[in-house]
């Protein structure tokens, strides 16, 4: 029910990108890259998604297209990037040797905080900090991961045939926001808040959301108790919907 | 004058009762979130009692009620004549080991009542009979396809759901065929792909899907679809469950000038009772009757008792003409009302049905505003689902929904003086 070269798109979109936000947000990750000098990593996955994340001035971001980059990481398929984000692959560069301690060291420390906090241990999230913190980076991951499955996965292209144009409000109350924009049914997740909502929902707070992403509850009953806050253009919530329920198969 | 607004407090208890032993509450589209109850605070959630055109909540909150149970109260909730019909024959008998001698009689006044009708065949939900519609489609063809048009709702089986909702597997639509409301072109172009393969082509009489204005048929559209559908074998397919008996007691085919098939009812079949009927052409009998399909009360009597009751009455005061001279009072009030404070009220539809939609933004946030105003101060309308007319609403009750409905465009209209 999952499809190898849609979870190339969010493993370079949603996971890696969630990068981004880590380095921001998380004072270890920030610290790792605190400083770096600059340097640019590409992944050229063959089939798939070409990316390159940027780090500068103790920053992050990640911009599609790997043509100018300082470490070239190739891909033969979907499938060896897959394996890079499951551990089971190690690349090999092939360009910016004199960079390989960087993406031993640094690249690595980032990506093993990131799995930490994307794949806690109960025990972790006892730890309220490291529990906002953890669900704030899920919630970005799976804004992002929403407009990859809806412009790569079969079935989520189905759903995002019924989007209309425009754009939908996606956060937390008074936290984290998103904003999913929909444009002739592909949808692009820009990681800040809606101005101008043709469709919103809203979690109640941070500890609801984490629920929701865990499966631990359900949208549908959380919009009749009021956790959820809905409104607009409810045929795009609708079928967004449909897309994370989609997100949960991609990213459990 | 100022009405008061509802608390809900007693309902929100039970629902937080509720959501501990029923899955979300109240499922489907009774509940808040199917429902579309934005905010879900303004809303009611359960019901005490209903009389005529009014339901009573749990927290003795009155309703005028533009939604009839989303279609079965037709004659008005509890009407004296279809209750004493069904307490008749619960005298008699109801759930028996043989049907009662009614079904019988519910089936002639159904062949004698519907125009394209030979034969009746009872179930209790909607989705009971489009399924019966679409298997003996399929018997009487011998092919797998079958055609629905965009914005469909013809129940809840997995055959009618769509591919990304959860429980349905990619096989059990995978002989699905869509095509847009209206677009004869399109669909004789699906069907030339298809040649041979099309069971049947299923439809509302109109496009009331939700979230978007209705439709009617253009001009000669059913027509051409009939044409099509008789010269390439196809079964044609009504689904007349909203529609049924508020349009024409006829069928809605009829109505629109044209024979089914087959044609399905249910809500407003038996005011409330739980009946639902597939009617068909005499060249479909062998095959619907070749089926294996039942179910332990399709065959009760009570409800068969209240149909007869139901449907002599609809005929005896002309129920589609007077829903369609209520619907039309209550619209054309409704647009002027909207019109005198500033907002665009677009009113689609067939008037016993009408669907409302404010024009003045893109994302319907001001009529979601505007429907909840107006439901917690009385009237209960549904923020994207087309509404029902019933028998017993008054000119009063119309009258009153207007007040109501004036002040609460007042209320939303005060809210965004960036607009209004």
């Amino acid at each position: 029910m999952t499809d190898s070269k849609t979870m190339a798109y969010i493993n370079m979109y949603a996971v890696l990108g969630t990068l981004e936000n880590l380095c921001e947000i998380d004072p270890v990750a920030s610290a790792i890259i605190s400083n770096q000098k600059p340097i640019s990593i590409g992944f050229d996955v063959a089939g798939g998604p070409k990316a390159t994340i940027y780090f500068k001035n103790g920053r992050c971001r990640m911009e599609q297209g790997c043509s100018q980059c300082d470490v070239k990481l190739p891909f033969s398929s979907c499938e060896k990037f897959n394996g890079l984000i499951d551990g089971t692959v190690t690349p090999i560069p092939t360009k910016g040797f004199q960079h390989i301690g960087f993406l031993l060291k640094g690249f690595t420390a980032l990506t093993d905080r990131l799995s930490a906090l994307m794949r806690p241990t109960p025990e972790d999230l006892q730890d309220r900090e490291f529990f906002e913190t953890s669900t704030r980076l899920m919630f970005y991951t799976i804004s992002v991961a929403l407009s990859q499955i809806a412009n790569n996965d079969e079935i989520g292209k189905f759903s995002a045939h019924l989007i209309p144009d425009g754009e939908i409000a996606f956060g937390i109350k008074d936290d984290v926001a998103a904003t999913i924009r929909v444009k002739d049914h592909r949808l692009v997740t820009i990681k800040q808040r809606c101005e101008k909502p043709r469709a919103f929902m809203e979690f109640a707070d941070i500890d609801l959301a984490r629920d929701l992403f865990d499966g631990k509850v359900n949208a549908v009953a959380c919009i009749g108790e009021g956790k959820i806050e809905m409104k607009g253009m409810i045929n795009m919530i609708d079928n967004l919907n449909r897309i994370l329920d989609r997100v949960a198969l991609y990213l459990a | 004058m100022s009405f008061p607004i509802y608390d809900h407090t007693k309902s929100r208890e039970l629902f937080d009762r509720a959501t501990k032993v029923i899955p979300s509450g109240v499922y489907g589209h009774l509940g808040p979130a199917e429902g579309n109850f934005i905010p879900v605070c303004d809303w009611p959630l359960f019901g005490e009692k209903a009389k005529g055109t009014y339901f009573w909540d749990v927290d003795g909150n009155k309703y005028i009620d533009y939604m009839c149970a989303y279609g079965p109260n037709v004659l008005g909730y509890n009407d004296k004549d279809v209750d004493a019909a069904a307490m008749a024959q619960a005298k008699l008998g109801n759930c028996m080991t043989s049907p009662g001698k009614v079904m019988l009689e519910f089936a002639e006044l159904m062949v004698d009542t519907v125009n394209c009708a030979d034969w009746a065949f009872f179930a209790k939900n909607g989705n009971d009979v489009t399924t019966c519609a679409i298997m003996t489609a399929r018997a009487a063809t011998n092919r797998k396809k079958i055609i629905f048009v965009n914005g469909f709702y013809h129940g809840v089986s997995p055959w009618t759901q769509k591919v990304d909702y959860p429980g349905v597997i990619p096989e059990d639509v995978a002989n699905n065929l869509y095509v847009d409301w209206n677009d004869f072109e399109a669909l004789e172009k699906l069907v030339e792909e298809n040649d041979g393969e099309v069971a049947a082509f299923i439809s509302t009489p109109y496009m009331h899907g939700n979230y978007l204005d209705n439709q009617l048929p253009a001009d000669g559209y059913w027509q051409k679809v009939r044409e099509l559908c008789t010269r390439k074998g196809i079964v044609l397919i009504v689904d007349d469950v909203r529609c049924g008996f508020r349009l024409d007691t006829a069928g809605s085919d009829h109505y629109y000038g044209f024979e089914a098939d087959l044609i399905c009812f249910c809500k407003a079949l038996a005011n409330g009772w739980n009946v639902s009927c597939l009617c068909g052409k005499e060249s479909l009998k062998s095959s619907v009757s070749a089926l294996s399909y039942t179910g332990s009360y399709w065959m009760s009597a009570i409800p068969f008792a209240a149909g007869i009751a139901c449907i002599n009455k609809m005929k005896q005061i002309e129920a589609p003409k007077l829903f369609r001279e209520k619907g039309l009072m209550l619209t054309n009030g409704l647009k002027e009302a909207a019109a005198n404070n500033g907002f665009n009220l677009v009113v689609s539809g067939e008037p016993s049905l009408f669907y409302l939609r404010i024009a003045n933004d893109d994302s319907m946030m001001l009529h979601q505003e505007w429907v909840a105003e107006c439901v917690k101060r009385g009237i209960f309308f549904s923020s994207h689902h087309n509404h029902f007319i019933n028998a017993a609403l008054s000119d009063k009750d119309i009258d009153l929904t207007l007040e109501v409905a004036d002040e609460a465009f007042k209320v939303v209209a005060a809210k965004h003086p960036e607009i209004f």
